[in-house]
C-alpha cells in the first residue's frame, strides 16, 4: 500500500504505543536464544534475532486451545479471538502461517484457528543475523510471502515500513513515520535481497525437483532405515515446526468434576502411537509403527506430499528441526542430499 | 484446564460444537459391543450415505470416530455400535436409555449410492466391519428394486463373535439377498462354514461386473483383492471402507493420513483405484 521510514531512535516510542493498545507478541531473549513472548515494553525486543525457538504460529494456535466448553446444560463454543500483533516476524514464517491459513480454511474451515487468525495483525521484519542451520534461501524462494499485513526493514538510520494492508496502514498513525523516498525503499529491497543469499546452508537442486525425488525414494526401506536409525520418535521436528499442525483433542474436567472443556493440543507424527488405533480385546493396530516410517512420512509431508496444494513445499527452511533435533538427524537438506545419492 | 467460554456470533461455525443426541435404545449384541438408537434432541434428521462417519462423545472423555450402522432412509434415528476397547468407547458403553450422547456430523465421504444402483453387489464385511456396512445392506434391502442381484458375506472370529444376531437370523431366509458367513474358530454348536472370509468366495458365483464392497479388519483387505482379481472385477469397482485414528473428522489433525489423504474427510469409503497406489493403504 504505501511505505515509510522510521528512525531509529523512534522505534521504542511505536512500538511503546502498540502495546499499550493490545497484546503484542514479539522476539526476545532467552538466555542465549530468543522466543516470541508478549511485550511489556520495547526495550524487551529483539529485531536481530537469529530464529526464535519455537515459532509464532503459537501466537494464533496455541499449544492447547479450548474448542468447546460442557457443563450439564450443554456445550459452548470457546472461539475467542482477541486483537493481538505479531510483530518482528521473518519471512519464512510469513510464509510457514500463510500455509497454515490455507490448510485451515480449506474443506471444513476451523473457526478456532481462523477468528484466531483474521484477529492477528502481522508484521513482518528483515533478517539482521542468520541461523547457522538456516536455508530459507534455497527453498522455494520463489513463492512469496503472503498474508502479513505489514513489513518492516532495516536500514541504514532506521527502518522501511511498508504496509500491504488496511490493518498494517492502521499501526502508522501510532508513530513517528515519513514518506519513504524511492531510494529507501530500494536499500531495502536490496538488503532483503543480499540476505538471500546468506544461508550457510542450502538444498541442491529445486524443491519441485526436490519433492519428486523424495516421493520416488519412498519405497528404499533401507535408506530410510538407516537415516531414522538415532531416531528417539521424541517428536521435536514436530513442535519446533512452523509448519506443523496435526493435534490431539482430548476432554478435561474442571474441578468441579461436572463441567470442563474440550481441548486441542499441539501432537506430532513421530510419536510412537500417533496413527495407532485400539481393535479391541488388547489388540491395536498401529499403522505407522516402525519409526522409518513416521519419519518418512515427516519427510513426505514436508517435501512432497502437500506441494501441489500449497504451491511449494511445507517446508520453509527455518533450520529449527535441525538444531532442535538431539541426534541431529531432521536436518531436511542433509536428508534430501542422501536421497539424492542413493 | 479451565476454558473461557465465548461465542462470537450465533451460528459461528464452530466445527467442533457437537449436537445432542438421545439414547432411545440400547442393545448388548456381543460381550464388548452395543448398539444405540439416537435421535437428535434439534428435531432435525440425520442425513448422510451409508458408509460416513460421526465424531461421537461422551463430555469429560472425549471423542470416537463411529460409523452409521441404520439405513439413511430411516431419516428419525440413527443406530451406532460402539466396542468398548478404550476410554471413549467403555464410558459410552456405560450409557443407558434417557442419556445423551453428543455427535458432530455427518462427516466423510460415505458409498457412492448413484455408482452402485442397477449392479450387481457383493459386500464383504468382517467382524466389527459389519457395522458401518449394515447401513448400505440396510438401504439395499429396503430399495431392493434398485440393485440387481445382492451377495452378502459375513466373516466373524467366532461364534460369539457375531454381531446382529436377529439381522444375521433374517438374512439366512430372505431371498433379497445371498447371505454366506464363516467363522475362524468354531464352537460345538456350529455347523456353518470354518476359515476365513475368502474360503467363502468359493461358495458362489460373482461375476466380474459386480460393485464389491470392503469392510473389515487391516489384514483381511489385500486377500480379498486377490480373489476379486481373480475373478476380473476391475479396481474402479471396489470400494473400501478404511478403518484409521479420525481424531478430528474435519482433515486437519493429522492421526488417519495414508501417504497425502485424510481418511476422514477423502474417506473413509475411497474407490480402490484411487489409493492402491498407496503405499500405506494396508501397511
Amino acid at each position: 500500500m504505501a511505505a515509510y521510514f522510521l528512525r531509529e531512535s523512534d522505534l521504542a516510542a511505536w512500538v511503546n504505543r502498540l502495546i499499550r493498545g493490545r497484546r503484542v507478541w514479539g522476539p526476545v531473549a532467552k538466555k542465549t536464544q530468543f522466543v516470541f513472548a508478549e511485550l511489556r515494553s520495547a526495550a524487551q525486543l529483539r529485531l536481530d534475532y537469529d530464529v526464535s525457538l519455537v515459532p509464532p504460529k503459537k501466537a494464533i494456535f496455541p499449544t492447547t486451545q479450548g474448542l468447546i466448553a460442557f457443563s450439564p446444560k450443554g456445550a459452548e463454543s470457546c472461539v475467542l479471538p482477541k486483537p493481538q500483533i505479531l510483530f518482528g516476524v521473518h519471512f519464512y514464517d510469513v510464509k510457514a502461517i500463510d500455509q497454515l491459513d490455507l490448510l485451515f480454511a480449506e474443506k471444513h474451515a476451523d473457526r478456532n484457528y481462523l477468528a484466531n487468525r483474521e484477529a492477528t495483525t502481522i508484521v513482518g521484519s528483515s533478517i539482521q543475523r542468520v541461523f547457522p542451520r538456516a536455508f530459507w534461501g534455497s527453498i522455494a524462494p520463489e513463492v512469496e510471502p503472503r498474508g502479513h499485513d505489514a513489513f518492516l526493514t532495516k536500514i541504514r538510520g532506521g527502518y522501511l515500513f511498508e504496509t500491504r494492508t488496511r490493518k498494517g496502514e492502521a499501526l502508522v498513525r501510532a508513530g513517528k513515520f515519513t514518506p519513504a523516498s524511492a531510494a529507501k525503499v530500494e536499500e531495502a529491497r536490496q538488503v532483503n535481497a543480499r540476505m538471500m543469499t546468506c544461508c550457510p546452508e542450502k538444498l541442491p537442486v529445486p524443491a519441485a525437483e526436490v519433492a519428486r525425488k523424495v516421493r520416488l525414494g519412498y519405497i528404499k526401506e533401507d535408506l530410510w532405515k538407516e537415516l531414522a536409525r538415532d531416531c528417539f520418535s521424541c517428536g521435536t521436528c514436530n513442535i519446533l515446526c512452523p509448519t506443523c499442525y496435526c493435534f490431539d483433542v482430548q476432554d478435561h474436567w474442571n474441578i468441579d468434576q461436572v463441567s470442563g472443556a474440550r481441548c486441542r493440543s499441539w501432537d506430532g507424527c513421530q510419536l510412537e502411537d500417533f496413527a495407532r488405533v485400539s481393535l479391541g480385546e488388547g489388540a491395536s493396530e498401529n499403522f505407522r509403527e516402525e519409526r522409518h516410517e513416521r519419519y518418512r512420512h515427516r519427510v513426505m509431508r514436508k517435501l512432497s506430499y502437500l506441494n501441489q496444494k500449497l504451491g511449494g513445499p511445507a517446508c520453509v527452511g527455518c533450520g529449527r528441526c535441525s538444531a532442535g533435533c538431539v541426534p541431529d538427524i531432521a536436518d531436511p537438506v542433509r536428508i534430501v542430499a542422501r536421497i539424492l545419492e542413493v | 484446564m479451565a476454558v473461557q467460554k465465548h461465542t462470537e456470533t450465533a451460528g459461528e461455525g464452530n466445527v467442533f460444537l457437537p449436537m445432542e443426541a438421545g439414547i432411545l435404545r440400547v442393545e448388548a449384541l456381543t460381550a464388548t459391543e452395543k448398539m444405540f438408537t439416537l435421535r437428535l434432541k434439534n428435531g432435525q434428521p440425520m442425513i448422510y450415505d451409508p458408509g460416513q462417519i460421526v465424531e461421537l462423545s461422551l463430555f469429560g472423555y472425549g471423542e470416537i470416530p463411529i460409523g452409521f450402522a441404520s439405513s439413511p432412509t430411516r431419516r428419525e434415528t440413527f443406530d451406532v455400535v460402539v466396542r468398548s476397547v478404550g476410554r471413549v468407547s467403555t464410558a459410552v458403553n456405560r450409557c443407558a436409555k434417557g442419556d445423551s450422547l453428543w455427535v458432530r456430523g455427518p462427516l466423510g465421504r460415505g458409498f457412492d449410492l448413484p455408482k452402485l444402483r442397477g449392479r450387481n453387489i457383493l459386500i464383504v464385511a468382517a467382524g466389527i466391519g459389519l457395522c458401518p456396512t449394515r447401513s448400505l445392506i440396510q438401504y439395499i434391502l429396503e430399495c431392493r428394486d434398485e440393485f440387481k442381484k445382492f451377495t452378502l458375506f459375513f466373516g466373524a472370529r467366532t461364534p460369539q463373535h457375531q454381531l446382529f444376531l436377529a439381522d444375521l437370523e433374517t438374512w439366512r431366509r430372505s431371498d433379497a439377498v445371498a447371505y454366506y458367513e464363516t467363522v475362524d474358530r468354531p464352537d460345538a454348536t456350529w455347523q456353518g462354514n470354518v476359515g476365513v472370509i475368502t474360503t467363502l468366495f468359493g461358495k458362489v458365483e460373482i461375476e466380474p461386473d459386480t460393485r464389491v464392497v470392503i469392510c473389515g479388519p487391516p489384514v483381511m483387505y489385500r486377500f480379498v483383492i486377490r480373489e476379486l482379481d481373480k475373478i476380473g472385477i476391475p479396481h474402479h469397482r471396489v470400494f473400501v471402507d478404511l478403518e484409521r485414528r479420525m481424531k478430528c473428522g474435519i482433515g486437519k489433525c493429522g492421526h488417519c493420513q495414508i501417504n497425502d489423504r485424510y481418511v476422514c474427510t477423502d474417506g473413509p469409503v475411497f474407490p480402490y483405484h484411487e489409493i492402491e497406489d498407496l503405499e500405506e493403504v494396508f501397511a
